[in-house]
């Protein structure tokens, strides 16, 4: 029986048959059978449900005319992407702003479970961002296609007609490692962040590891804009018509 | 005195809860590779302190470039905050290897 966080516990309790007779449907052996939903993925359920609250709050309370305090806060959020994909991208940014500001609530609200006492950062798993990593993998291949059709393959092949059989295998796997990097730089700023406070608490455990907890909460913020940074960046490389 | 008092209190609460972490033993497990602290120690400082002397030059530049041309903010930031992530993220590869081959 792995170690379980009041949620996890929860969500085992009552869906726990359910998760390990889908688990089987699809041929897979959970290595606990009693508890086959794990810490990151009931937090990640959590972060979905709490975004999911979130968004039919602002849907039920939104109005032209007297725009309350969560109103505001989206729209921030929502002029602050929009803003930054401009920059980026320039015209016809419209389209992928919605990708971008969901990834962006995923993220932030992922990063900043972590520092609410009895509960962890689903961040901090590895899988959680390789899935948001490959989404957005698919996500900008899909566009650069469905924009360039069959002249995207020119992006891949390079400046020159004759250097392309050495430019094609290059841009392959720089593509690829995009995935790992956005996957491992996610992953180990959260773990990393956690590991430093459990550090310093098991050194000095009043005071000094708050000021660790306030650093990590920067971190959560910046990792999250890097993030929806690096996909609108790569997007715009994907569907920009020159090159 | 009252301040006095309040920092002696903090202090005593340190020693007491703190005293398990000095009673482990050293070094982990006897018998243990001793090369692996050794070369966690190195590859962790090489790379943070490559990273800090790229970082240096990084955000050098850009104090420099927001000097020049204080109206060029956005773009400046955005370029700032991108070559960090890049940089950073070359210690971070090097932090999850290096928990991958220790743990």
């Amino acid at each position: 029986m792995p170690e379980q966080l009041a949620f996890t516990h929860f969500l085992n309790h009552y869906f726990g048959g359910l998760a390990t007779a889908l688990l089987h449907m699809v041929g897979i052996q959970p290595s606990h059978p009693s508890a086959p939903i794990t810490n990151p993925v009931a937090m990640e359920i959590l972060v979905v449900l709490l975004l999911l609250l979130f968004f039919v709050l602002v849907r039920l309370k939104m109005s032209v005319e007297k725009p309350g305090g969560l109103q505001h806060l989206v729209e921030a959020a929502e002029e602050f992407v929009a803003e930054q994909a401009h920059g980026v991208m320039g015209h016809g940014y419209e389209r992928y702003i919605p990708y971008a500001i969901t990834l962006l609530y995923f993220i932030l609200l992922g990063n900043l479970l972590g520092l609410v006492p009895g509960f962890e950062s689903p961040t901090a798993n590895p899988a959680v961002p390789l899935g948001c990593a490959v989404l957005t993998f698919v996500y900008y291949h899909f566009h650069g296609i469905r924009v360039q059709r069959h002249r995207y393959i020119k992006q891949f092949l390079g400046p020159l007609w004759g250097l392309s059989w050495l430019m094609l295998p290059i841009e392959v796997v720089s593509h690829f490692a995009r995935i790992l990097s956005l996957t491992v730089r996610l992953y180990a700023n959260m773990f990393a962040g956690d590991m430093v406070t459990l550090a310093f608490f098991s050194l000095v455990p009043v005071l000094v590891p708050v000021l660790f907890l306030g650093l990590h909460l920067f971190v959560s913020l910046v990792q999250t804009f890097i993030f929806v940074m690096l996909t609108l960046v790569y997007l715009g490389m994907a569907v920009s018509e020159e090159h | 005195m009252k301040k006095i008092t309040f920092l002696l209190l903090i202090a005593a609460a340190v020693l007491l809860a703190a005293s398990p972490v000095y009673a482990q033993t050293p070094g982990g497990a006897p018998g243990g590779n001793w090369a692996i602290p050794i070369g966690v120690g190195l590859g962790m400082g090489l790379a943070a302190g490559l990273a800090g002397l790229g970082q240096g030059k990084v955000a050098g530049s850009v104090a420099e470039a927001l000097a020049r041309n204080p109206g060029a903010r956005a773009g400046i930031q955005l370029a700032l905050f991108i070559g960090l992530a890049f940089i950073e993220s070359l210690v971070l590869f090097t932090f999850v290897l290096l928990f991958l081959r220790t743990s």
